[in-house]
């Protein structure tokens, strides 16, 4: 019998909410936020190995709803956001033969910035024979935000990643757009070293390259999945491409060289684009882990 | 007659002549066209404006200028680095292919040439999976093109090259390419100004529109181009 996975994206944290500041003591104040995970497969399984934070940024318990070899953990965000300055770093290390599958409990929000740059970087690595699954909500970015996020994806020879990237400009249940501020995101996969994919947007609030339909063609959600591993048959390119066939949303599935499969993803609001990646995971999960991946309820509190 | 010949290198450098195979490409254009984005000769200079204006001016355009100082200076690491980067940027299988093809095409033609340092075009023939700005980069060394013109040469010849795609690919006529070229000029004029100041940092091609209509033109029905 394959092992599951359970997974389900939390929905009712990403509702929205109402237009409460964050709560004192945890946004806007230069916090400089860090965590450091390592996961290592033993002999009765795969374990986290190694945690260590710093402010308001940690890890709840690891879990193995999978069976023992994979090790599920979510990390848990300044739980009312980032502003002001706020850095935040999560370093994960997943060692060799190891696979851990990583979520958050919420959107993670960049609020209004007070003119102080905040910033978000994660940084994976996984080793020879690993699999990362980095499967976070979105990123709400308020009007008025001044913020950079940053995920870099560093693969040993025969190591997997399959993640996504949700960005929401502007808190849309509000009818708010993206109209001041600036927002930079870069996006990075290595293999062995070697750059395999690069991403980089850089948006002025109001910015026309919004608008433009080369860029992000008037959307205020846009998405990228990607899944770096062993080469995959284009069938499973296909599925990604059918799974999706009745979406309102815009999208394209691509693979640019054997190892490496993207999709993009321009929506009207996250949970298209959720639901498009989830259909998407279901189908790449088997062919690059070799894991059947049936979303189910695990962190839907 | 200085002048004049520094003048005829650089024609050289942005013609549609250039045997490179730019006319198999359309560089999403034909997918945009395909799927409405682009319909109407003002949907069409939106979308080449906006191409010279974004990506091209912070990514493209930038690093050539990059690539020419490198290539100028015998520094192959460090056009290698760059041209790995130019590389990643592509991000769907028929945009990969296009600058690869046209890359090794150009790079060929550097060594052909026979122009230059001998040592450029031992590196060009060197350096792996060539991408067409690179390549375009170390052929404007070799004809001892400046780096401001070779970025202007560069531009011009993208837009360029879209306005033919457009052509073909759309229901426009002659005059409108003309005047969809005309207009792409203050857009050249305003990349080739970031490409010369612009910071590492602060470079950025990310184009999702584009790599979702560039990803279902690969399995598009019926197509002209091979982007």
């Amino acid at each position: 019998m394959t092992p599951r996975a359970h997974l389900a994206i939390p929905r009712a944290a990403t509702r929205a909410r109402g237009d409460a500041p964050p709560p004192p003591g945890l946004a806007g104040h230069g916090w400089a936020a860090r965590l450091e995970l390592a996961f290592e497969r033993r002999m009765h399984g795969c374990v986290l190995a190694h945690v260590r934070h710093e402010g308001p940024l940690t890890v709840q318990r690891a879990l193995h709803p999978e069976g023992r070899d994979v090790c599920h953990v979510v990390v848990v965000h300044p739980p009312g956001g980032v502003a002001g300055g706020d850095t935040l770093d999560v370093d994960v290390d997943v060692r060799a033969g190891a696979h851990a599958v990583l979520t958050m409990p919420g959107a993670a929000k960049f609020h209004r910035s007070d003119g102080r740059t905040s910033r978000q970087a994660v940084r994976i690595r996984a080793g020879a024979g690993a699999i990362v699954e980095w499967l976070p909500p979105e990123t709400i970015v308020f009007d008025g935000a001044i913020a950079s996020a940053v995920l870099e994806i560093d693969l040993a020879d025969e190591a997997t990643a399959i993640g996504w990237d949700v960005l929401a400009l502007g808190r849309r249940a509000r009818g708010e757009a993206f109209r001041d501020g600036r927002w930079r995101q870069r996006l990075a996969i290595r293999r062995a070293g070697r750059l395999l994919a690069e991403d980089t947007l850089d948006l002025a609030g109001g910015d026309a390259w919004m608008r433009s339909r080369a860029g992000l063609a008037g959307a205020p959600v846009c998405a990228t999945l990607f899944a770096a591993g062993r080469a995959v048959d284009a069938a499973v390119v296909a599925g990604c491409r059918e799974a999706n066939r009745a979406t309102r949303a815009a999208i394209g599935v691509t693979m640019p060289l054997p190892g490496l499969v993207m999709a993009r993803c321009l929506a009207s609001g996250v949970e298209e684009a959720r639901d498009a990646f989830v259909a998407m995971w279901s189908r790449l999960r088997p062919a690059l882990a070799g894991l059947d991946a049936r979303p189910l309820r695990l962190w839907a509190t | 007659m200085a002048d004049a010949r520094a003048l005829a290198a650089l024609l050289q450098l942005a013609s549609p002549a250039l045997p490179v195979g730019a006319y198999s490409y359309s560089q999403g254009l034909e997918g945009a066209i395909h799927e409405g984005a682009v319909h109407d000769e003002a949907s069409a200079r939106e979308w080449i404006v906006d191409a010279v204006a974004g990506p091209l001016a912070h990514f493209d355009a930038p690093a050539i200028a990059r690539m020419h100082a490198a290539w100028r200076d015998g520094d192959l690491e460090t056009a290698a680095r760059w041209n790995e980067r130019v590389l990643a940027t592509r991000e769907t299988a028929e945009l990969r292919a296009e600058t690869l093809q046209m890359g090794a095409s150009l790079a060929k033609l550097v060594v052909a040439w026979g122009r230059g340092p001998d040592a450029l075009r031992r590196d060009v023939a060197a350096l792996a999976e060539p991408t067409f700005p690179c390549a375009f980069a170390a052929a404007a060394v070799a004809l001892d093109v400046a780096p401001e013109d070779a970025v202007v040469a560069f531009l011009w010849s993208a837009a360029e090259n879209l306005v033919a795609a457009a052509l073909k690919a759309g229901p426009f006529g002659q005059l409108a390419g003309q005047r969809i070229l005309l207009a792409a000029h203050g857009a050249i004029d305003h990349a080739a100004a970031i490409a010369s100041s612009i910071g590492d940092d602060d470079m950025w091609s990310s184009a999702p529109g584009l790599a979702i209509l560039s990803s279902r033109h690969e399995t598009q029905y019926s197509r002209l181009f091979r982007s």
